[in-house]
């Protein structure tokens, strides 16, 4: 079972592929135009070749970037109560959490629900853009690293079903009026979703990766 | 635009990176030569190559056995209370549950106890599971523990559903005198959990399972495992 591989350099550039989740070894398999490789052992997808989405993804980004603004400046509901309101604001339960001295709780909610999700989309631009304007910096590499990295820990979606159960838990207490930061809420969750399912890391990874090899081969 | 998936042919001889002495970075997916007992760096990206994820199972174990300890005050202390003109009302996670399920909200009541008790639950038993099936030989097929794993990795954020529910409660319920809801202490313990138990999803290198399923099978005439269903 040895395989000889060609060639002095330390990173393989023939047609071998290793599967991510099963460590298959692939040999000589053509990457065909518009098509997926799927791994025979395990089924995780291996290679996808589809092309063009680095603009589209960066539209989405641009788009939720923008949303991000009165997300968090504006109130997402406003709670009516014996003649007496009170608003919220995507900030606004970590600032209060805080004041409680929940210190790990407000951390953790301003961090999943607000920093990494701006962060991430900061990056994706950052990468993106680049990319579309052609321009090469070495920052480029562990932006999108970093972005793939903190994929787990940004929680739009799951804020949402708060939000949802939120509402439901007030019902029967109190009016609730929804604010003009729910409807801004739900078209950044909406863009940043699109943002990331159309992007093809592959793609960008042969983008960056080229430019890369223009300055110092590797 | 849908796209055709090529699934190329499972060789006669199935031969792992690791057995080729190649390794894989996992940020760029570019193959490189493995350099055994040195640190080694993807030349292109800069990430840190390694064949397995090093020390996998122990770090695996440590973030497990300490979100199991923080589960039990998580469930049993008060996560949330409801000042109501004056009369406070402490619940934990179930009793969350339960008041949803007499104020009539059936599909929310079981979305919270699916999010906050059963996700965590399921959990911790499913990376226990697939632990122990690693040490000892448990009876379980390969297609149930790469299922189970998958699954595993991605429900875990979803049961910080409770804590967002906390901190939007908080926010907006906080008349005072009239009616305040304020976050206890289980809502740390709670969050905690959801933390550890992801770092423990994420510490586990699945290519673990497959090496177990090798071998065990590595005897047999061709080198060849039997097909994963
Ligand atoms: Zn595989
Ligand atoms: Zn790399």
């Amino acid at each position: 079972m040895q395989v000889v591989v060609i060639g002095r350099s330390q990173v393989i550039n023939s047609r071998i592929l290793l599967c991510h989740e099963c460590d298959l070894l692939i040999e000589n398999q053509d990457v065909c135009e518009a098509c997926k490789v799927q791994c025979p052992r395990c089924g995780h997808i291996l290679y996808k070749q589809k092309h063009n989405t680095i603009s589209r993804s960066l539209a989405y980004a641009l788009t939720a970037l923008i949303c991000f603004y009165p997300a968090v400046t504006q109130p997402i509901m406003t709670l009516e109560m014996s003649g007496l309101s009170q608003q919220q604001s995507l900030i606004s339960g970590s600032l209060i959490l805080l004041q409680e001295k929940y210190y790990v709780v407000a951390i953790l909610t301003f961090l999943s629900s607000c920093l990494v999700p701006l962060f991430r989309l900061l990056l994706l631009t950052y990468v993106t853009l680049s990319i579309t304007l052609n321009y090469y910096h070495k920052s480029l590499i562990w932006s999108f690293r970093l972005f793939h990295e903190m994929e787990e820990w940004g929680m739009l979606e799951v804020y949402m079903l708060g939000i949802i159960v939120a509402v439901v838990k007030l019902l029967s207490m109190a009016e609730i009026q929804p604010g003009f930061g729910l409807w801004a809420y739900a078209a950044l969750l909406l863009s940043s979703i699109l943002a990331t399912t159309v992007l093809n890391p592959h793609e960008v990874w042969d983008a960056l990766l080229e430019r890369k090899t223009r300055e110092e081969p590797c | 635009m849908a796209s055709k998936t090529i699934t190329p042919v499972l060789p006669d001889k199935i031969i792992t990176g690791k057995e080729a002495g190649l390794v894989l970075c996992t940020e760029c997916h570019k193959v490189h030569r493995y350099i055994p007992d040195a640190e080694q760096e993807c030349k292109c990206c800069g990430a840190e190559l390694h064949q397995r994820k090093p020390d996998s199972i122990n770090r695996t174990w440590a973030f497990l056995i300490a979100s199991m300890i923080l589960y039990i005050p998580a469930n049993t202390m008060m996560i949330m209370n409801v000042a109501y003109f004056g009369v406070d009302e402490p619940s934990t996670i179930m009793g969350g549950v339960i008041l949803l399920l007499q104020m009539g909200s059936h599909a929310v009541a079981f979305v919270v106890f699916v999010a906050s008790v059963l996700v965590p639950l399921f959990k911790m038993i499913g990376i226990m599971l697939i632990l122990f099936s690693l040490k000892y030989k448990v009876n379980m097929t390969d297609r149930q523990r790469i299922k189970m794993f998958r699954f595993i990795e991605f429900i875990g954020r979803w049961s910080m559903l409770d804590i967002f529910v906390i901190s939007i409660l908080a926010a907006l319920v906080h008349i005072t005198g009239v009616a305040e809801i304020t976050a206890g202490p289980a809502a740390t313990a709670f969050g905690t959990v959801v933390v550890l138990t992801m770092l423990a999803a994420s510490s586990f290198d699945p290519r673990l399972l497959w090496d177990y399923k090798r071998n065990n099978y590595k005897n047999t005439e061709l080198n060849q495992e039997p097909a994963a269903d």
